[in-house]
């Protein structure tokens, strides 16, 4: 390649003294290009020759033929999908399951909240897991002003147990007792907001 | 017009004149001389001519009204002219035509030039640094064999913005499309008439002494295939490097090695998808067998029971898609990172973000979207960042796939991120 003799002439011409330093630096380097061209070249199942600039191009044309072939694959699966009727069924049975399970396990629906150090609380909760329970949680814990600085859920037996630290954002400090108020009606409400969900989908 | 008129671009119509001398192989160069100051000098064209001559060129419709301007030019380019009426050999070495990126006979013409001696001269007071080459050939001057061919780009003249290198294009300029000159010790020794990717606005004789240093090189050096110039097949690698780079998600360095490397890893998570996504297809096909056929069978018979059973096992439709699916992305933006596992029907999401704006919420609206049933959330608050690592479980009867996962996910905590207004730190 031109460009290599023109390296080479410069560095033998310009700097004795530096030669040796940067000549195994850049031969390293190229060391790495050209591995990691020939590892490209063995992935792709090129048809044309195999010099430096063909190997690029055929690479940008097989990713661009995965890309295509990656896409209609997705665009007939959406289509099964759209023609598919499973996905309504598992939800009522998963709710029914839900609350056998937990009744068998003694579990109850809890809200404990205790304070650590002025304005940080831990909270603890458990509810019955249903679709959608977690983002109606987070969306409470927003609107009481919390910023969760360390969260855990777990799901067990048709419960769902979420555990957090938190610490209020706005200035006024809440009293534990209020927090836990407020977080028990809000679980009733998501229960009954949910549970009239099912009724509608119970009558279509 | 405005442009072409101050430009002081070679005349198209001139040109026309100029092809009638090339047509004479033994003309001397000063008959060449008079003839094209004759011409220059015809302040009244002959619009007939002039059509002949816009026919012959081929040219497009909108270059005719460049043609409407010659009168004017032609006061415009005598001057220009006259300053380089003592010529020698070595004005033709100074005008130097490279091919553009898209014709491959225009390298023989370059070789070729540099051999033709007495017509070299007329191309170079043309001082056509506005010349580009077309890969059309029927817009070209050719005479005999050796002579030079100059081809004409009408576009050339409004100073178009650089159009950026469009991969076609680059595939034309592959060198095994240049095609072998005649003379090639000339070819390789004429330095870079070349396109200057940032104004358009073609560099005249940009090294001479390059091209001559070159030109010695190359003679040692270079066998039978010849490129127009060492530097402007850089250039055209260079280019492929960076189109290969757009092409790849998360680009990280931009140095050769890491493009390279970028591309191996988003090939096999390409792949990777592709598998996925033919094993989604395949399941959902059987499914969708599989229900037609119960609802056929039921439909049909249902008095004889064990029949069938019988028939459900032995039938030679029933696929038994036991191969697990397994997928793993990564995606990394700015301030965001990232990973996605699934296998079978469980996903894993890792996600890492600078702290600014608490995305649980919109993470978990998202996973409600995509219909994952969250078993497991942890994560919280480490020094800069927010880390969680989600492990949820795809309901029944969605065939989401782990590209679509990472994607989506990566867009929605990206644009959140985004929206949420700069707000000073007020960490406990």
């Amino acid at each position: 390649m031109g460009r290599r003799k023109l390296e080479d002439d410069d560095d033998n011409n310009n700097s004795k003294e530096f030669k040796s330093k940067n000549l195994q630096a850049e031969r390293r380097r190229r060391q790495k290009l050209s591995d990691r061209l020939l590892t490209l070249r063995s992935l792709v199942p090129i048809i044309t020759n195999m010099n430096k600039a063909t190997i690029i191009d055929d690479a940008i044309t097989y990713i661009q033929e995965l890309q295509k072939t990656s896409q209609v694959l997705s665009e007939q699966l959406l289509e099964m999908e759209g023609s598919s009727e499973e996905s309504v069924m598992p939800m009522k049975l998963e709710i029914d399951v839900a609350q056998h399970d937990m009744k068998k396990c003694g579990i109850k629906e809890e809200v404990k909240v205790s304070n650590i150090d002025g304005n940080k609380f831990l909270i603890k909760i458990i509810v019955e897991k249903k679709r959608g329970c977690f983002t109606q949680l987070i969306e409470a814990m927003n609107y009481l002003g919390f910023e969760l600085s360390e969260t855990n859920v777990t799901t067990f037996s048709g419960a769902m147990l979420f555990s957090s630290c938190v610490h209020g954002k706005y200035g006024d400090t809440l009293m534990v007792e209020h927090i836990e108020e407020l977080l028990s009606e809000m679980m009733r409400s998501m229960k009954t907001s949910s549970q009239s969900a099912i009724e509608l989908g119970n009558t279509n | 017009m405005k442009v072409y008129e101050e430009s002081g671009c070679f005349d198209p119509h001139s040109l026309t004149d100029c092809q009638e001398l090339m047509g004479l192989p033994g003309a001397t160069p000063t008959n060449c001389h008079n003839s094209l100051e004759d011409t220059l000098n015809v302040s009244s064209y002959n619009h007939h001519h002039h059509e002949d001559a816009s026919a012959a060129l081929d040219m497009e419709p909108h270059q005719h009204y460049l043609l409407d301007n010659t009168t004017n030019n032609n006061s415009h380019m005598i001057p220009y002219l006259t300053q380089d009426l003592p010529y020698d050999q070595s004005h033709w070495e100074s005008f130097n035509v490279v091919p553009s990126s898209s014709s491959p006979e225009a390298a023989a013409a370059a070789a070729a030039a540099g051999a033709y001696t007495p017509t070299p001269d007329l191309l170079g007071l043309f001082h056509l640094p506005r010349c580009s080459f077309l890969p059309n050939p029927s817009i070209s001057f050719e005479t005999t064999p050796g002579s030079p061919s100059v081809v004409y780009d009408p576009l050339f003249h409004l100073n178009l913005p650089p159009q950026p290198p469009v991969f076609r294009e680059l595939l034309q300029s592959l060198p095994h499309g240049y095609t072998v000159p005649a003379d090639d010790k000339d070819a390789a020794g004429i330095g870079g008439l070349y396109h200057d990717g940032d104004n358009g606005i073609i560099q005249f004789t940009r090294d001479i002494s390059m091209a001559g240093r070159a030109k010695d090189r190359d003679k040692a050096g270079k066998t039978t295939k010849h490129f127009a110039t060492e530097r402007e097949r850089r250039v055209h690698l260079n280019d492929k490097y960076q189109a290969l780079r757009t092409m790849v998600p998360s680009p990280t360095k931009n140095d050769r090695a890491s493009i390279v490397g970028d591309a191996i890893d988003y090939i096999k998570e390409l792949l990777g998808t592709v598998r996925e996504l033919q094993l989604l297809v395949d399941k959902k096909r059987c499914g969708q067998d599989r229900s037609k056929r119960l609802k056929t069978e039921d439909a049909a018979s249902a008095a004889d029971a064990g029949d069938v059973e019988f028939k459900s096992l032995g039938d030679p439709d029933q696929c038994y898609n036991t191969s697990l699916r397994s997928s793993w992305l990564q995606r990394k933006s700015k301030d965001s990172e990232v990973d996605v596992r699934i296998v079978d029907d469980e996903v894993t999401i890792k996600l890492v973000q600078r702290k600014k704006i608490n995305c649980l919420l919109f993470v978990s609206r998202l996973l409600d979207e995509l219909q994952l049933d969250l078993l497991h959330v942890a994560g919280g608050n480490i020094g800069d960042y927010y880390s969680f690592l989600f492990n949820t479980k795809i309901y029944e009867g969605s065939s989401v796939y782990a590209c679509a996962i990472a994607n989506k996910l990566i867009d929605v905590v990206d644009r959140q991120y985004a929206a949420a207004p700069p707000t000073s730190s007020t960490s406990l």
